[in-house]
C-alpha cells in the first residue's frame, strides 16, 4: 500500500452535565451503552482509529466534566483541541440554552482553527423532547456548524457525527499535511505541529506537567 | 543469529552481553547503522554502541563507539508514544537520555526489540529501586575509556557526579547557615548569661515556628515506567496471524530453467527449452552456469556473453505472451534472469538480488550462487541459481557450498533498520543450477546400461544428491520432482553422444531444480536433448505455485477489526484509578488550627500509574496556600492504594484575605495520571473569622467579638476602615479590644512572670485564647502567662499591615539612630497604629520596671517586638534587623512625654 499520512487529532466533548457526553464516547469507542452513569468528575480520554479518504486518523477523544463548578478548569483543555463537540440533551431545554455559553467559551479559549459540530443527544426519547430538531438545526446554521441528533442508546448517528468532525478537522489541516508531507515522509502528529506554531497560550516548557 | 556473540568477544572477563540489537542512530538527519548491546557486570549495566560490518559474527566485525551507563539519570523513552499515530509495522523509535546527552535510535520491528527494551528497562528499574541509598559506580567501564569515543561521555558523567556532590554540600552548608542565623538571633535576644538554656528553648521555638509553616514532603519513590509502543507490532502480528482471513490462493505458473553452457556462445534457438510449455508461463526464472570461462570474466566479472545469452533467452520465450525483464544478476559465469508476464509486473515489489562466491579460497566466483528475491502479491519468493563444487568425490564440499550460500546470501530490506533477510526466511524458495552431484558406486558401463533401459528409478538410487538429501545433510526441507529424463552431463559438445574423451566421465544428473514451500505442484520436470550447444543439457521445471493474493475488501475488514481490538486494548491500558471521595468539606476552619482528611487512591486500572497533583492554569501551585496534599505525587502498582492526606491550615499569610472576605476556602485539585485521566477533587471549607489576621483599623471598628458579627458587617468594616472619612456614629476605639485584653491580662498577672516572652506557650492554650478573643465567651483569658504572651506575639505577627505600616519601613531604618526623628515618624502614623504602638511601648516600659522578677531587659525585649512591629515587606537582612532593633530601643527608654501616657494606662 502507498504511504499515507498518519495523524493524531484531539476532539473534545463539551456540554452540560448529564447530556450524555460519556455515553456518546462509550458508544463510539466500545460500542457499549451504560444506562445509569456516574457524572464525570475530571477529564477522561479514549483512543479511536479511523480511515478518512485513505488517511489513517487516530483521534484522542477527551470527555470533560460538565458541571458548572469545574468549567474554569476544563477550559484549559480547549486550547489543545482540534475539534469540539457541543452537546446538548433534546429533553432538556436548559442544556440547549447553555450551548450559547459553551460556544462563547470555545471562541475565547480554543484555537482559532478549531472545528465544531452541534450534537443533540437522546434522540430516542421523543416523548420527552423539549428541543425541536428545527431549533437545533437553526442554531447550528447560525454558528456555521454541522448538526446531528444522536442517540447513544440506539447508536443513532454516532459514527456519523464523530467521523464528520474528524473529516472537518482533517480538511482544516489538509494544507499543513500536504506541506509537511512534501518534506517529511514520516508520521505526523498534528497536535504537536500546532504547539510548535504557537497556538498554545502556555508553552509546555514552563509547566511541570502536561495536561495530556 | 543473535549478534551478542560478536559483542561478547570484545568484553573483558566477568562481563556479559545480555542481548544485542541492530538499530539506526538518528543524528542531525544522518542515519548510521549501529549495533547496541546491553552489557552487564555484576549488578551494573551499560549500553555499548558499536559500528559494525554488515553482519556481525566475530569481535573483529564490531568497533566500540559509545558507552552509556544505566544509572539513575539514564532514561529510554518512546519518541512516538502509543497515543500518537504510527504506521503499521513501523519501527520503535526511542530516545536514550543520559545526563545532558541525548541519542535517538530506531529499533527494528519485532519481538527481539521488545525483549531488548524490556531488559534495558528492567536494568534501569533496578537502579531506581536502589536509589538513593545505593548508586552504581561503573568502575569496570574505565578500561574502555581509552579506546571508546564515549570517553567524553564518561568524563561528563564523572563531572556531573562531582557537581551533584558539591551541590549536596552547598545545600548542607546553606542549611547550616540558616540554623546558625536562627541561633544567633535567639542568642542575641537572650543575652550571654542564659546561653545554654536559650539553646534548648530556641530549639523548641524552632519547632513551633516549623509547625506554623506546613512543609511539603514527598518521600514516595518516583518509579517512572518508560512505555514502549506495542501498537505497530500488535497490528503486524495480528495481520500475519489472520492472513488466511483476507488472502486467498491463486495459482501461477513458474518456468524454472537451468543450463550450464560451458562457455559457449548461443548457436541455436532456445525455444525448444523455454517455449516447451503448452501455454505461456506467468514467470520465467532462467539460470546459466559457466557462461564465460575466460580469465577476464573471472577477474573482472565482465563478459560479452551476458547480452548474447540474454538476447537468446528473450527470443526463446513463449511467443503467446508479452514478457518484462524484472531483474538480471550475474557473478562471473553464474547468471539468473527473471522475466514476468507484463500484466503481473504491478504486483511485484521488493525486488533484491545478491551473489556469493564459494569457489577458489571459498570466496571466488567461479563457483557460488546468484539469487533474486521478490514479493508477489502477499508471498515472498526467493530464487537461487547455484554452481556447486565439481568432481565426483567432492559431494561433501558441495554440501558445504550449499550451507555457505544459505548463510551468506542476505538480502537488504527496504527498511534499513530491519536485519537482512536470508534465503530460508522466504515463503517460497526455488533452487536451480548445476549442483554437480554425481552418480557414484556404479561403473560407467552399468550406468549407461541402466540409461539405455530407461531405468532411471534404479539409477537415481545411486545419485549423490538423493542420498545426501535422504540423510538430511543438504537441501533439508526441499522437494525435487521425480526424474524421468536421462542424466544431463557429460556430452560431446554439439551432439547427444556421451563423453568420448579419454576421461569417459560417468553420466550424471548435475543439473537440478528443487523447491521449498507450500502450495507448489510440479507440472513437468525434463531435460531438453535437442539443444546441443554445450556438454550439459538444459533442464526445465514447470511449477504451479499457489500465491497468497490479498482480497482488498477482506483485508480492509480484517485490518479494521484488528485496529478496533488494539484501540480497545489501548484504552484498557490507559491508567485509571478510583478515589474514595471526590468532595471534601472542612467545617469551622480556624486560624492556626490544622484540619485533615484522607482520600484513598486505588489503582483499579490494568497498568501501573504515576500520579501527581498538577497546577491549574494561571496558578502558582497545584493548590491554594492554605491547602496541602501529601504525598502530592507518587507511583501506584496495579491493584495498589495510597492514602493522600488533605490538610487545611490557615496561617498569617492566608488569614487576612479570608477574614476580609476576599478569599474563600474553595479549591479544586487536579489529580493527573501520567498518560492517563485527570480527576477533580473539590475542596470547600467554612472559615471562622479571627482577630488574628485582621487589620488594626478594622478591629478598632468592631464593638463585638468578630465571630459574633455577620460576615457582611465584617466585610463592610474592612472596606470602611480603608476610607479616611469615618462617621461619628462609628467612632473607632482607640485600640483593638483584643490587644487590650491580652495586654491587660499580662499587666495584671504577668508583670513578674519569669522569662516572659521567652518561653513558648502551649498550642492548645493558644487555641483557647484565640477562641476567647474571637467569641468573647469568657471574661478572663484562659491559659498560662506564656500562652497569652505568645498569643500577643502571634497577633502582631499576623497583622496584614504591621503596627508600623510597610510604607514607613524605610524611613524608620534611615533615621534609626536619631531618637527625636524616630518619635516624629511615630507621630505621623495612622491614628490606631500610633495608639497601639504607644500602648505597647508603655506596657513594655512597665514590664522593664520589674526586671528583677521577669528578667527582661532592653536587649531581650527590643529584638522580639521590633521584628513584629516594624516588619519589612521583603526579606530582612542582618543589617536591617540591627537597624530595626536600634529604632525600637529608643521607645523602651522612658522619657517625660511617655510618663503621661503611662499614667493613662488602664489599671
Amino acid at each position: 500500500m502507498a504511504k499515507q499520512y498518519d495523524v493524531l487529532f484531539r476532539l473534545l466533548l463539551l456540554g452540560d452535565s448529564g447530556v450524555g457526553k460519556t455515553c456518546l464516547l462509550c458508544r463510539f469507542t466500545d460500542n457499549e451503552f451504560h444506562p445509569s452513569h456516574i457524572s464525570t468528575i475530571g477529564v477522561d480520554f479514549k483512543m479511536k482509529t479511523l480511515e478518512i479518504d485513505g488517511i489513517k486518523v487516530r483521534i484522542q477523544i477527551w470527555d470533560t466534566a460538565g458541571q458548572e463548578r469545574y468549567q474554569t478548569i476544563t477550559k484549559q483543555y480547549y486550547r489543545r483541541a482540534q475539534g469540539i463537540f457541543l452537546v446538548y440533551d433534546i429533553t432538556s431545554e436548559r442544556s440547549f440554552q447553555h450551548i450559547m455559553k459553551w460556544a462563547s467559551d470555545v471562541d475565547e479559549y480554543a484555537p482559532e482553527k478549531v472545528q465544531k459540530i452541534l450534537v443533540g443527544n437522546k434522540s430516542d426519547e421523543q416523548e420527552k423532547r423539549q428541543v425541536a430538531t428545527e431549533q437545533g438545526d437553526k442554531l447550528a446554521k447560525a454558528y456555521g456548524m454541522d448538526f446531528f441528533e444522536t442517540s447513544a442508546f440506539t447508536n443513532h448517528n454516532i459514527t456519523e457525527s464523530f467521523t464528520r468532525l474528524a473529516e472537518l478537522v482533517l480538511q482544516a489541516n489538509k494544507k499543513d499535511l500536504d506541506l509537511l508531507g512534501g518534506s517529511l515522509n514520516d508520521e505526523l502528529n498534528l497536535a504537536d505541529l500546532e504547539e510548535q506554531e504557537g497556538l498554545c497560550n502556555v508553552s509546555d516548557d514552563t509547566r511541570k506537567s502536561c495536561w495530556c | 543469529m543473535d549478534q551478542s556473540v560478536a559483542i561478547q568477544e570484545t568484553l573483558a572477563e566477568g562481563e556479559s552481553c545480555t542481548i544485542a540489537v541492530e538499530c539506526v542512530s538518528l543524528l542531525n538527519d544522518v542515519r548510521d547503522s549501529k549495533l547496541i548491546g546491553l552489557v552487564r557486570q555484576n549488578k551494573e549495566h551499560a549500553l555499548f554502541i558499536y559500528s559494525h560490518r554488515r553482519m556481525a559474527i566475530t569481535g573483529e566485525d564490531v568497533t566500540l563507539g559509545q558507552i552509556i551507563p544505566i544509572s539513575y539519570d539514564f532514561s529510554v523513552v518512546e519518541v512516538s508514544s502509543p497515543d500518537e499515530l504510527a504506521v503499521v509495522g513501523a519501527d520503535t523509535r526511542v530516545r536514550v537520555t543520559f545526563l545532558e546527552e541525548e541519542l535517538e535510535l530506531k529499533l527494528p520491528f519485532g519481538s527481539h526489540t521488545r525483549l531488548f527494551l524490556s531488559e534495558v528497562n528492567r536494568a534501569w528499574s533496578d537502579v531506581c529501586q536502589q536509589y538513593p541509598k545505593e548508586e552504581p559506580k561503573f568502575d569496570w567501564l574505565t578500561k574502555y575509556r581509552k579506546v571508546s569515543k564515549g570517553a567524553r561521555s564518561l568524563r561528563k558523567s564523572i563531572g556531573a557526579t562531582t557537581v551533584k556532590m558539591s551541590q549536596m554540600k552547598k545545600a548542607e552548608r546553606a542549611h547550616t547557615a540558616n540554623s546558625s542565623a536562627l541561633k544567633k538571633e535567639d542568642e542575641s535576644a537572650r543575652g550571654d548569661a542564659l546561653q545554654s538554656q536559650e539553646k534548648v528553648k530556641g530549639e523548641v521555638k524552632d519547632d513551633l515556628i516549623r509547625n506554623s509553616q506546613p512543609v511539603l514532603s514527598n518521600k514516595a519513590q518516583m518509579l517512572g515506567m518508560p512505555q514502549f509502543g506495542l501498537r505497530d507490532n500488535l497490528i503486524k502480528c495480528e495481520l500475519l496471524k489472520n492472513e488466511d482471513a483476507y488472502t486467498y490462493i491463486e495459482n501461477y505458473s513458474f518456468f524454472l530453467g537451468t543450463y550450464n553452457v560451458n562457455g559457449q556462445t548461443p548457436k541455436e534457438s532456445l525455444s525448444p527449452w523455454l517455449a516447451s510449455t503448452a501455454s505461456p508461463p506467468d514467470f520465467y526464472l532462467i539460470g546459466f552456469q559457466e557462461l564465460d570461462l575466460s580469465k577476464e570474466a573471472f577477474l573482472f566479472n565482465d563478459t560479452p556473453k551476458e547480452p548474447e545469452w540474454m538476447l537468446a533467452v528473450y527470443k526463446g520465450l513463449h511467443p503467446d505472451a508479452k514478457y518484462a525483464l524484472v531483474k538480471l544478476v550475474r557473478l562471473v559465469g553464474i547468471m539468473l534472469l527473471f522475466y514476468v508476464k507484463a500484466e503481473h509486473a504491478p504486483h511485484i515489489s521488493e525486488v533484491e538480488a545478491e551473489t556469493v562466491g564459494t569457489g577458489v579460497m571459498g570466496r571466488m566466483g567461479n563457483k557460488g550462487a546468484v539469487s533474486i528475491r521478490f514479493q508477489f502479491h502477499n508471498s515472498d519468493i526467493c530464487v537461487v541459481n547455484s554452481h556447486l563444487a565439481a568432481h565426483t568425490e567432492e559431494f561433501e564440499r558441495r554440501n558445504q557450498d550449499f550451507k555457505d550460500i544459505c548463510r551468506r546470501i542476505q538480502f537488504r530490506q527496504e527498511d534499513p533498520t530491519l536485519p537482512p533477510l536470508t534465503i530460508l526466511k522466504h515463503n517460497i524458495v526455488l533452487w536451480l543450477g548445476d549442483l554437480n552431484y554425481r552418480i557414484s558406486d556404479l561403473e560407467v558401463d552399468h550406468v549407461k546400461d541402466l540409461i539405455s533401459k530407461k531405468d532411471f528409478e534404479t539409477l537415481h538410487t545411486y545419485d549423490q544428491l538423493k542420498r545426501q538429501m535422504d540423510e538430511e545433510v543438504v537441501f533439508v526441507g526441499f522437494t525435487e520432482g521425480e526424474i524421468d529424463f536421462q542424466p544431463t552431463y557429460k556430452y560431446d559438445t554439439g551432439s547427444d553422444q556421451w563423453d568420448t574423451s579419454e576421461k569417459c566421465r560417468v553420466p550424471a544428473w548435475c543439473d537440478r531444480i528443487l523447491w521449498r514451500g507450500k502450495s507448489i505442484k510440479q507440472l513437468h520436470y525434463q531435460s531438453h536433448m535437442t539443444l546441443k550447444t554445450s556438454d550439459h543439457k538444459p533442464v526445465s521445471s514447470l511449477l504451479e505455485i499457489g500465491i497468497k493474493v490479498v482480497n482488498e475488501e477482506s483485508y480492509k475488514r480484517t485490518f479494521e477489526e484488528i485496529v478496533r481490538q488494539i484501540d480497545r486494548l489501548e484504552n484498557d491500558c490507559i491508567p485509571s484509578v478510583s478515589l474514595s471521595e471526590r468532595e471534601f468539606h472542612f467545617q469551622d476552619v480556624k486560624f492556626m488550627q490544622h484540619q485533615a482528611r484522607t482520600v484513598t487512591v486505588h489503582n483499579d486500572g490494568q497498568v501501573p500509574c504515576q500520579f501527581e497533583f498538577i497546577q491549574k492554569l494561571d496558578e502558582p501551585a497545584y493548590c491554594k496556600p492554605w491547602l496541602t496534599a501529601n504525598p502530592a505525587k507518587g507511583f501506584l502498582a496495579q491493584g495498589a492504594s495510597v492514602d493522600i492526606d488533605l490538610e487545611v491550615f490557615v496561617n498569617r499569610h492566608t488569614a487576612p484575605e479570608l477574614n476580609a472576605g476576599l478569599q474563600q476556602l474553595e479549591d479544586i485539585l487536579v489529580l493527573h495520571l501520567e498518560r492517563g485521566k485527570d480527576y477533580f477533587i473539590s475542596i470547600t471549607g467554612s472559615y471562622l473569622p479571627s482577630c488574628f489576621g485582621s487589620s488594626l483599623s478594622a478591629l478598632c471598628l468592631l464593638r463585638e467579638p468578630i465571630q459574633d458579627m455577620p460576615l457582611e458587617s465584617i466585610r463592610e468594616l474592612s472596606v470602611k476602615s480603608n476610607s479616611p472619612v469615618i462617621d461619628s456614629a462609628d467612632k473607632p476605639q482607640e485600640i483593638p479590644k483584643e490587644i487590650w485584653m491580652m495586654v491587660d491580662h499580662l499587666f495584671r498577672y504577668a508583670k513578674k512572670q519569669e522569662d516572659l516572652f521567652q518561653q513558648p506557650g502551649l498550642r492548645s492554650e493558644f487555641e483557647e485564647i484565640r477562641d476567647c478573643l474571637d467569641t468573647g465567651c469568657l471574661d478572663t483569658l484562659p491559659g498560662s502567662n506564656h500562652s497569652v504572651a505568645e498569643a500577643l506575639l502571634l497577633f502582631l505577627d499576623a497583622l496584614p499591615e504591621p503596627v508600623i505600616p510597610f510604607s514607613f519601613y524605610q524611613q524608620c531604618l534611615d533615621c534609626c539612630s536619631d531618637s527625636s526623628h524616630c518619635r516624629q515618624i511615630i507621630s505621623m502614623l495612622p491614628q490606631c497604629h500610633k495608639n497601639v504602638f504607644n500602648y505597647l511601648t508603655a506596657f513594655l516600659q512597665e514590664l522593664l520596671r520589674h526586671s528583677a522578677y521577669n528578667r527582661l531587659d532592653v536587649n531581650v525585649v527590643a529584638p522580639i517586638f521590633a521584628g513584629l512591629l516594624l516588619r519589612s515587606p521583603d526579606k530582612q537582612d542582618i543589617n536591617e534587623k540591627r537597624k530595626v532593633k536600634e529604632f525600637f530601643q529608643h521607645f523602651l527608654v522612658q522619657t517625660s512625654s511617655d510618663r503621661d501616657i503611662h499614667e493613662k494606662s488602664p489599671e
